[in-house]
């Protein structure tokens, strides 16, 4: 596997990401579009580590795992949370901050 | 025997405290009796002084009063003969006229205040006689005066007994002032105001300082003691009750004056005796020449008391104070009798205008006969007290005067019988009033017999006869031996003609004037019963241009100042109302002006903020990728 084609793969993972977080309406779906965004970027720090010889790299995709589970730990609460005030899980149906 | 010298002035002063303070408590006669005890006290103090003070000893009382620097201020109560002379004359009069008052003053409303009064004004005089610094004289001097507007004007609620006090306070305030200017010109000029320095002082100033400071000091002496032209409140003063009048000008109020020229007599020149000769001379003809014309018993007495006080100033003019000192003594007794007397008269009568009086002798025995007494010794009637001390005086001014001078004293001594056997002829003879009097109780006419027995014996302690033990007391070393038979009999004719005038024109109503001076002894007769139109000129040159002047500063003062001061508000409250008008059209336009200019750029950018996570999220997405394109 060339480094051109698992760079061609983490952009599409990244793309699929943004895609998903500007369309889904489900707050689950958004909060795994996201999660896709962090592991692209995960697969470039692996993939340039592998490529340049950089041990420090893979830390930071370690750190990006650790993230990645905090992050769905808060996500999946703020989701529980708008379950059980706003009685809705759609993103597109809060919009206390509507100026 | 310095206890005793303590006790003087401090027993009426505590009498009056008692008074003053816990009167009303008090029975109306036990107030009285309250006064009359302390001083009678004060009496008894005096007398156990007499005896060294008699051997010529002098005492003295002295603490110190400032001691900051250097010279060291004491004050102090001294007794000497002449102070002793003034301390009997205050104390004994004063008990007379305070046990007179318990029955003159029964069921007046104020009762207790009035003998509180009294006994201050005894205090005050008996601490002015025994200070032996000026300042602790000048205070006295001061609550003498206070004491005479309280009591003058006792019955305030008649507005003439209000004015008469005020006007007595104020007329002799005016003498205060030059008191009290010759005081601190002496303090400034001679470091001490130790009477007993004075003759020391003599000859340290220069001849026109002592000139000067004596006459300031006299000028006190005029208001105090109502000489020309300060003599006009002591007529007025006739407004207070009777035994105040009484005590006023007999013991206390005017008889300062005469001791305080006495007292400081070193300090006065030769050109300033002058001076005292000339104003007591004025005064004594001026005040009989009034004194003949009125017709209310109380103004009689009270131009004879400054013609008399006018006598006393002669004597002092002459250098002659021991001389003047006896006659006051005399002049006391029977100035205080016949004020008690004419007292006792409208306190039956209450009347005392002479038209409508007449007859009294067989009604009032005894008042007619004690006035009679008092009435021949200030005619100098030989051998009574008057006769002793005005021929003193006489004597005096034959020896040191101008030679006019004895013939000017007999004429005022003609006008003296002339004025009060006037007064005594139609008060007590003649056809009886409408008003029946009747005699006055023993508590009036006991202190009158009293003083009666004063006015006919005291003067021989300073007569010949023995040996003029009274006149050694005073501090005269030369004296003229025996009695000087031409005067006696000078004083008889003045005395003779004195009273065949006052039967043939002051009750009879002759014409003794041939018609061609008729008109001009109208003329006199109106200016002397109009008092030489003094007040009236009083009023014209001094009070009305002063008032007129008050006036247009008051004037002043609401047009100008007054003036100044609303423009001055009115100026701040215009200021106000722009400045109200520009917080409002600026400041609050400036401030509203922020807020709405927020709110509509508020109103304007609102529709940025939907709400919806996505679009947020598409706005970050678009800013990246054109960040990412334009930053290439």
């Amino acid at each position: 596997m060339s480094v051109r084609l698992i760079l061609l793969l983490s952009h599409a993972l990244f793309a699929l990401g943004v895609y998903g977080v500007l369309t889904r309406r489900h707050a689950i779906g958004l909060l795994l579009s996201i999660e896709l965004i962090l592991n692209a970027a995960a697969l470039n720090f692996v993939l340039f580590s592998r490529a340049f010889g950089h041990v420090e790299a893979q830390a930071f995709a370690l750190f990006i795992i650790a993230l990645a589970a905090c992050e769905a730990v808060v996500g999946l609460a703020i989701v529980i949370g708008l379950a059980r005030h706003a009685h809705t899980v759609f993103a597109d149906q809060v919009d206390l901050l509507k100026g | 025997m310095t206890p005793a010298l303590l006790w003087i002035p401090l027993l009426p002063l505590a009498a009056f405290a008692l008074l003053i303070t816990c009167g009303r408590r008090l029975a109306p006669p036990v107030a009285g009796w309250v006064a009359v005890a302390a001083l009678a006290a004060s009496a008894g103090a005096t007398l156990a002084l007499a005896e060294p003070v008699l051997r010529g000893q002098r005492l003295a009382v002295r603490w110190a009063w400032l001691s900051a620097g250097d010279p060291r201020w004491a004050l102090g109560l001294a007794v000497d003969g002449l102070s002793w002379l003034m301390l009997a004359v205050v104390t004994g009069v004063g008990t007379m006229i305070a046990c007179y008052s318990i029955g003159y003053m029964r069921g007046d409303p104020r009762y207790p205040r009035f003998f509180a009064y009294l006994a201050l004004f005894c205090a005050s005089m008996l601490g002015l006689v025994l200070a032996d610094h000026f300042l602790l004289l000048y205070a006295c001097w001061e609550l003498v005066g206070l004491c005479s507007y309280l009591l003058i004007s006792f019955w305030f609620e008649k507005p003439a007994a209000a004015a008469a006090g005020r006007k007595a306070f104020i007329t002799t305030r005016i003498g205060d002032a030059g008191l009290l200017a010759g005081i601190l010109w002496l303090a400034w000029a001679g470091g001490t105001l130790q009477f007993d320095a004075l003759a020391g002082l003599r000859e340290t100033l220069s001849h026109g300082l002592l000139t000067a400071i004596s006459l300031l000091i006299f000028l006190g002496a005029v208001g105090k003691s109502a000489q020309v032209p300060l003599h006009v409140w002591l007529p007025d003063a006739m407004e207070g009750p009777t035994p105040v009048s009484a005590l006023i000008h007999a013991a206390t109020m005017v008889a300062a004056g005469i001791y305080l020229v006495a007292r400081t007599l070193p300090l006065f020149t030769p050109e300033s005796l002058q001076v005292v000769l000339a104003v007591g001379l004025l005064t004594h003809l001026a005040a009989g020449t009034v004194a003949l014309t009125m017709t209310d018993i109380k103004r009689v007495l009270a131009y004879s008391t400054i013609s008399q006080l006018g006598l006393m100033m002669t004597a002092l003019g002459l250098g002659a104070a021991a001389l003047a000192m006896f006659h006051l003594t005399t002049h006391a007794c029977f100035k205080a009798l016949l004020f008690l007397g004419a007292g006792s008269v409208i306190h039956a009568t209450h009347e005392q205008e002479l038209g409508r009086l007449g007859g009294l002798r067989r009604a009032m025995p005894w008042t007619a006969a004690v006035f009679l007494i008092a009435a021949v010794s200030m005619s100098g009637v030989f051998p009574l007290s008057g006769f002793w001390s005005k021929d003193a005086i006489l004597l005096a001014a034959q020896h040191d005067g101008p030679p006019w001078l004895l013939g000017a004293l007999l004429a005022g001594a003609v006008m003296t019988t002339a004025y009060v056997f006037r007064l005594y002829l139609r008060c007590f003879h003649g056809a009886p009033a409408p008003h029946a009097g009747h005699e006055s109780p023993l508590i009036m006419v006991l202190p009158m017999a009293v003083l009666a027995l004063g006015a006919a014996a005291v003067g021989l302690a300073g007569s010949p006869w023995l040996a003029h033990p009274l006149l050694h007391l005073l501090g005269l070393t030369q004296i003229h031996a025996g009695i000087d038979v031409p005067i006696l009999l000078w004083s008889t004719l003045a005395a003779a003609a004195g009273l065949w005038l006052a039967w043939s024109v002051g009750v009879r109503r002759a014409r003794p004037l041939p018609a061609a001076l008729r008109p001009l002894g109208t003329r006199l007769y109106t200016w002397a019963a109009n008092k030489y139109y003094v007040d009236e000129w009083y009023q014209r040159l001094i009070i009305g241009p002063y008032l007129a002047a008050a006036r247009g500063l008051s004037r002043f003062d609401l047009r100008v100042i007054d003036g100044a001061v609303d423009g001055a508000g009115l100026a701040g409250r215009a200021l106000a109302v722009w400045k109200e008008r520009f917080d409002r059209l600026v400041v609050d336009r400036l401030v509203n002006g922020t807020a709405s200019a927020v709110r509509l750029a508020g109103a304007g950018l609102r529709w940025v903020q939907t709400g919806i996570v996505h679009q947020y999220l598409l706005v970050v997405v678009v800013a990246v990728v054109v960040v990412s394109l334009v930053l290439k």
